[in-house]
């Protein structure tokens, strides 16, 4: 009996210790997966050390994070780091590619983990979030951004300091099907009031007559903005005439059967499908679609014109920001940095995103008066950003709850303000 | 030297089998538990996640929770999702198990292929079932509308409460075959001998049933019934790609709002007390099953 | 059971076509997804539905086999270690610990069944930050092995009180006539309990596969490097702010499907036999 129990002690013991040398051997194996920490270590060290031997002429490397899940994009950045590359030896850049659902949580564990590449390429109005964070270099003074749009410049300064460099902008403008149009007689409507009787007469059994994207998030607020901005009001104070007059507008979208409730579950990219698909005869959205309509759908005839206006014609910033991350090989970022807003680069980057350079003098001649684009640089001119502010988020998502109660006909525009308001007065003291 | 030798009496020669998998375990995820519960009670946000100057602020994120009427919602949302997924997935799974026991010719291969909607990525699922629901151009409202079921077409994942409906649907989908499948194997360590002896006892099926297969299977139906709640019950995947928790807050479950008080809107410490939350009141549940199946087993 | 006598011509039949009719009821999603991954997007927002595609669109499928960084074969292949790494350590540390809480009655059984339990208890939300820390600090951060070791830690639980019950019914005298043919504790384990348990270590082995398999938040946080994250990754290719084409969604999900229903067709022999033949003998 006694014996047993030894072996069984023996035994349990042995397997413990073959799953344990088993562990162990598992991890020689992958020997050429854990080659990666060991070099990354490697870097690090190299970076700890930049800074003093900068000159010893190895080739340090610096990572960029971005979260363009679109080919072209991909290829176009990353040609723009090949020749970087080749036109020096001191610094080798590589991008990593962070789903944009992702972004924000990487870079938050990523800050608490201090793991963070050299380059952050970000979506604006987070910005400020991250400056609070302090993970951002101060870039005051390092570059000239006097000719930048000043929304741009904006959404990366906080307090009087530059936080980041503008990557390009964006914004949104009315898209309408041309041939539908004609067919029902109608004209480009410019008003509130011209947009729901044109919408109206655009709408059939199978087409709505306007779509622009309403999910419950930042890209939904992106997208209500331009019309609460319109009415005058801001996005801090929503419980007024103004603020209860866009939201009313867009009840009556939806009540008067010219909008789509399922709008509150499509994406910007789902307005677009849908839009080219021709079940949506206009559509608010951004520049960025136009390559992708141009490839999906050639033979569509659609226009762009400015987001008709309630008080006065307003439109949203979107688009992206360099951020050089403090504590990373910050002299690397900067060199970069330098090379990518250079002024050709600029527009090569542009050009091949469908963005509009952040750069006034750059954008002005940038496109054609004929070109698809340039009434999003018209609109530009009426474009604000979100924020800056590093609560921005919050906001956001009192703003965004507050559409989808009136969507959804949860809630009455009245209280559906009254309540996003009490939210934001919360957080914006 | 004695109480050494107490110690490795024969039953405690057992724990050293336990032993390796719970050190696993306790290194991998005890860390991450004692981590989040530090958490929930500090003021950590984006302006103070790096710069180090967090305050203890003890329990005043979870009295703020309390009113907060999202996170309720979430609260209640996750109780209702969680308890009809289960008795929906769980009698149709334990129904399947049963009808492909029987031994006709496709049992074993039509058992085989159902499983595959649980080889499936959660948020690939999600997706299918986004356009399955969708309004327009959604197959279920035409099949609806061709049955003249309806009229016009209901907007499944815009309204708030038919919302609920499908995310329901998409996990009990998930579900079957889990519950068929654990089911199915718990119903092979019944020995055949027992029924053979009830039907020379005389008993119907219906008996046999309820004599036989269901007490003999209690652990197995404990089993997946508690992994099924623990799994059901911080569903993710599921309910971001096809809601994300909309529309109006209405589908926001305890585990999609942890996330997007943490890593949307960077309120790290929110996030945390909403997950401490719902780890409480599993672990309610868990202490009650291993309650129910020990006493079972020490008849 | 009756049933073990074969059932009568007429009742098999009828079972059988039961069972196609609820086959094709309960995988119609699949099929939607399949030939909505063949249509073009326009017939997809077609009303009404199309059934089957009219116009055949593969273009879909091309692009799933390389799209900017992302590389199907590769992410297969990244998937297919990172799956049989954790179901290697689910399995061998699960198998153990269940035969030890399930015929072991020592006192601390209860606790360690618990916290087994507790460790799934948490959303992986908050599970990623602790663990990031972790893996950075063990030097596999950004590699297959942190993917690995995240993916085991939700198969392991599962596997233990899966197979405790599989170990508790075997009846004592099976391993105590094992002991008296001169096996010890060890052998006694590995050549009757193992064996008998073969169901239940089957079932384990491929649900532990199936969650590492479909893992998306471990896989992406802990891997940075596109080349080497796993399959579900690439869903993120095809949904994000700017685009949800569902031909390229659909044929995705069929992608990742095809290679996993193929392996359990392939296996299918093993593993059902596996799950449903080494009943225990009583």
């Amino acid at each position: 009996m006694k014996k047993r129990k030894l072996t069984a002690l023996l035994t349990a013991l042995a397997m413990t210790a073959g799953i344990l040398s088993g562990c162990g051997a598992k991890g020689g194996e992958s020997a050429p997966a854990g080659k990666a920490p060991a070099a990354e270590d490697a870097q690090k060290e190299a970076k700890e050390e930049g800074g003093e031997t900068a000159s010893a002429g190895e080739t340090q490397e610096i990572t960029i994070w971005y979260y363009w899940e679109n080919e072209g994009h991909q290829a176009t950045l990353d040609q723009l780091i090949q020749e970087y590359n080749g036109s020096q030896k001191q610094y080798a850049v590589t991008a990593k590619y962070v789903p944009f659902a992702d972004f924000k949580k990487q870079l938050s564990i990523g800050a608490s983990a201090d793991e963070l590449p050299d380059i952050a390429i970000l979506d604006s109005p987070d910005h400020a979030s991250y400056v609070d964070m302090g993970i951002f270099e101060d870039l005051t003074g390092k570059f000239d951004v006097s000719n930048y749009y000043e929304g741009t410049v904006n959404s990366c300064t906080v307090d009087g300091k530059l936080y980041g460099v503008p990557f390009g902008a964006n914004c949104l403008a009315l898209y309408y099907n041309e041939d539908m149009l004609t067919a029902a007689n109608s004209s480009v409507p410019t008003t509130w009031d011209e947009l729901m009787e044109t919408a109206k007469a655009l709408t059939t059994d199978s087409v709505s007559g306007i779509a622009f994207c309403s999910v419950q998030n930042e890209e939904g607020t992106f997208n209500f903005a331009p019309w609460l901005w319109s009415t005058g009001a801001t996005s801090y104070d929503i419980n007024n005439e103004n603020g209860i007059r866009a939201l009313t507008f867009i009840q009556s979208l939806i009540n008067e059967g010219v909008m789509s409730k399922e709008c509150i579950n499509w994406t910007q990219g789902d307005v677009m499908n849908q839009f080219i698909a021709g079940n949506v005869a206009m559509m608010v959205n951004g520049p960025w679609q136009i390559p992708t309509m141009q490839s999906e759908a050639p033979d569509l005839n659609w226009k762009v014109t400015l987001i008709p206006k309630d008080a006065a014609y307003a439109s949203v910033l979107g688009g992206e920001n360099y951020a050089v991350v403090g504590g990373g090989n910050v002299d690397g970022a900067l060199d970069f940095l330098t090379y990518a807003t250079s002024e050709e680069k600029v527009k090569f980057m542009m050009n091949q995103f469908g963005y509009i350079s952040a750069d006034k003098t750059i954008a002005e001649t940038q496109f054609a008066q004929d070109s698809p684009y340039y009434p999003f640089v018209e609109e530009l001119n009426y474009a604000m950003p979100r924020g800056p502010l590093a609560e921005w988020p919050s906001v956001s998502d009192a703003i965004s709850l507050a559409f989808n109660q009136v969507i959804t006909g949860t809630a009455a525009p009245e209280d559906a303000a009254a309540q996003a308001q009490a939210t934001i007065d919360g957080i914006v003291k | 030297m004695a109480k050494l030798k107490k110690f490795f009496r024969y039953e405690n020669v057992g724990m050293l089998f336990v032993l390796p998998a719970f050190l696993y375990m306790l290194a991998f995820v005890g860390y991450p538990i004692v981590h989040n519960i530090i958490l929930s009670f500090q003021d950590v946000n984006a302006g103070n996640l790096v710069k180090g100057t967090r305050n203890f602020i003890l329990f005043d994120n979870y009295l703020e929770l309390f009113q907060d009427s999202v996170f309720t919602t979430s609260l209640w949302n996750t109780l209702r999702f969680t308890v009809s997924c289960l008795v929906f997935q769980f009698i149709v799974g334990f129904a399947l198990a049963l009808f492909f026991s029987r031994k006709f010719t496709l049992a074993k291969p039509v058992r085989g292929i159902l499983l595959v909607p649980w080889m499936i990525p959660i948020t690939v699922t999600a997706l299918m079932f986004k356009l399955l629901f969708a309004t327009d151009i959604g197959i279920i409202n035409f099949l609806l509308r061709s049955l003249h079921l309806i009229d016009t077409n209901i907007e499944w994942l815009t309204t708030p409460g038919t919302a609920m409906f499908a995310l329901i649907c998409a996990n009990v989908w998930i579900g079957i075959p889990f519950n068929m499948i654990l089911i199915s194997t718990g119903l092979t360590t019944i020995p055949k001998e027992l029924y053979e002896s009830a039907s020379i006892d005389g008993a119907g099926k219906v008996q046999t049933f309820w004599r036989i297969t269901l007490p003999l299977l209690k652990p197995t139906i404990e089993s997946v019934l508690i992994l099924g709640f623990i799994y059901t019950f911080k569903v993710y995947d599921l309910v971001y790609v096809m809601t994300s928790g909309g529309p109006v807050n209405s589908t926001h479950m305890l585990s999609t709002y942890s996330y997007k008080l943490s890593f949307e809107m960077f309120k790290y410490s929110k996030g945390s007390a909403v997950a401490n939350v719902l780890l409480a009141i599993l672990l309610f549940v868990g202490v009650f099953y291993i309650k129910a199946t020990t006493e079972g087993e020490e008849e | 059971m009756g049933e073990e006598k074969n059932l009568s011509t007429k009742k098999n039949i009828l079972f059988c076509v039961l069972a196609v009719v609820l086959l094709c009821i309960l995988l119609f999603p699949l099929y939607w997804a399949l030939i909505t991954s063949l249509k073009t997007e326009q017939e997809i927002f077609q009303n009404p539905p199309t059934f089957y595609p009219h116009i055949l669109n593969t273009k879909s499928y091309a692009a799933q086999v390389e799209t900017g960084d992302f590389n199907m074969f590769r992410s297969f292949a990244n998937s297919f270690l990172i799956s049989m790494g954790a179901t290697l350590i689910a399995v061998l540390l699960a198998v153990p610990a269940s035969y030890g809480i399930a015929k072991y009655h020592f006192k601390a059984r209860k606790v360690l069944l618990l916290s087994f339990l507790v460790t799934q208890m948490l959303p992986v939300s908050v599970l990623l930050t602790p663990m990031f820390i972790m893996f950075k600090n063990m030097h596999v951060y950004n590699t297959w092995v942190a993917a690995v070791l995240a993916d085991a830690t939700i198969g392991i639980p599962f596997s233990v009180l899966i197979l405790k019950n599989y170990f508790a019914s075997i009846p004592k005298d099976l391993e105590e006539a094992a002991y008296l043919d001169g096996c010890n504790k060890f052998t006694a384990f590995v050549r009757i309990l193992i064996p008998i348990a073969k169901p239940g270590v089957m079932v384990c082995a491929i649900f532990s596969f199936l969650y590492a398999w479909g893992d998306l938040a471990y896989g992406m946080t802990f891997i940075l490097d596109q080349e080497k994250r796993p399959i579900t990754a690439g869903i993120f290719n095809f949904m994000g702010q700017y685009g949800t084409k569902w031909s390229y969604l659909t044929a995705f999900a069929v992608v990742t499907i095809i290679p996993v229903a193929l392996i359990f067709i392939f296996m299918q022999k093993y593993i059902v036999s596996g799950m449903t033949s080494g009943a225990v003998k009583g």
